[in-house]
């Protein structure tokens, strides 16, 4: 018997992109603007989120979907500045996917929110490849995880909007060249929008936040 | 392996499509800016292959991305960073496609 051959082109992820569809699709109609935060783990992700929920949540109603690959910690930590919080547990998966973020969102009131912060598992190739239907993905990088990390992992920088530079307040006891990461993700990427914060001193969060905002009130211009 | 576990249900649906019972050779497209490793893909596909069909002939494409230089505005592909024109050597160019990762075609019989 001989091989025939059957042309697919079917695209791998397309039953996770029709589920992330529908969330943009629920989310939008909403006028719920929908961050995806993607970073190694360390980078600072829930820091950075307890410092924006705190600067924002007086004049805007967030949520925050917040995976992990085991335990509740980072969910336990972001309860704490009074915003609901759902946990993803993914028990050994390396990625948040559409399914996890659908069944999440159910437990969410949705008709009273205005941001929600989807943060990824720490790792910085898989969760590039899944669309959670968000609104925008943010990339983060640690000033400690060197200035070829935008080289070495495209995908996350190429599909980001902005990309937050972390910790910012180490550098003076680093080898790190702020510039220097930053260039390489705009050769990835020249439409990043840049960010560099510290967390802990509190250095560029009011640029970010005001970014945030700025882009909510657009979507809502167009929408 | 979550990938390799879909595109092996993608395989069973287009084997029961086509009214096959054997898959000799699949083709799968991986671009570079798919976030895909493809060594690690190779990996877990060998296993879900080998568990659902047995032997397949496996054939990885990598899809190239386009860069366009942004000193010269040369337009060439690239399979990997840091992305350096090949007229000028600037380094900071804008980079498009490479982001496929689809089935491309099965063998059956």
């Amino acid at each position: 018997m001989s091989a025939e051959r059957v042309d697919v082109k079917q695209k791998v992820l397309s039953a996770n992109d029709q589920l992330a569809e529908h969330i943009r699709g629920d989310l939008t109609a909403r006028g719920i603007f929908c961050i995806n935060m993607i970073s190694s783990p360390g980078s600072g992700k829930t820091t950075l989120l307890e410092k924006t929920i705190d600067g924002l949540k007086d004049h805007l109603r967030l949520a925050v979907v917040a995976g992990d690959v085991q335990t509740r910690n980072d969910a336990e930590r972001l309860i704490r500045h009074g915003v609901p919080v759902e946990a993803i547990e993914t028990g050994g998966g390396c990625h948040l996917n559409a399914e996890q973020v659908t069944r999440s969102l159910e437990a969410i009131d949705r008709d009273r929110l205005d941001l929600l912060f989807i943060e990824n598992v720490g790792n910085l190739v898989c969760p590039s490849s899944f669309d959670l239907g968000e609104s925008v993905k943010v990339v983060l990088m640690s000033v400690t995880e060197g200035e070829d990390k935008p080289l070495k992992y495209p995908a996350a920088f190429k599909r980001a909007s902005a990309f937050i530079l972390t910790k910012t307040d180490l550098i003076p006891h680093l080898q790190f060249s702020a510039d220097a990461a930053i260039e390489n993700a705009r050769s990835v990427n020249p439409d990043l929008r840049v960010f560099s914060t510290s967390s802990f001193s509190g250095a560029g969060l009011d640029e970010w936040q005001n970014w945030l905002t700025e882009r909510i009130e657009e979507s809502r211009r167009s929408t | 392996m979550s990938l390799a576990l879909e595109i092996g249900s993608i395989c069973e649906g287009e084997l029961a499509k086509a009214s096959e019972t054997r898959m000799t050779a699949l083709g799968v497209v991986v671009g570079v800016f798919s976030g895909v490793e493809v060594e690690s893909l190779r990996f877990c596909l060998d296993v879900v292959l080998k568990d659902r069909f047995g032997d397949v002939h496996l054939e990885i494409e990598r899809e190239p991305g386009l860069a366009a230089c942004l000193e010269c505005g040369l337009r060439f592909e690239v399979l990997r960073a840091p992305f350096e024109c090949p007229e000028c050597k600037a380094v900071a160019q804008g980079v498009s496609g490479g982001q496929t990762l689809q089935v491309s075609y099965l063998e059956v019989e």
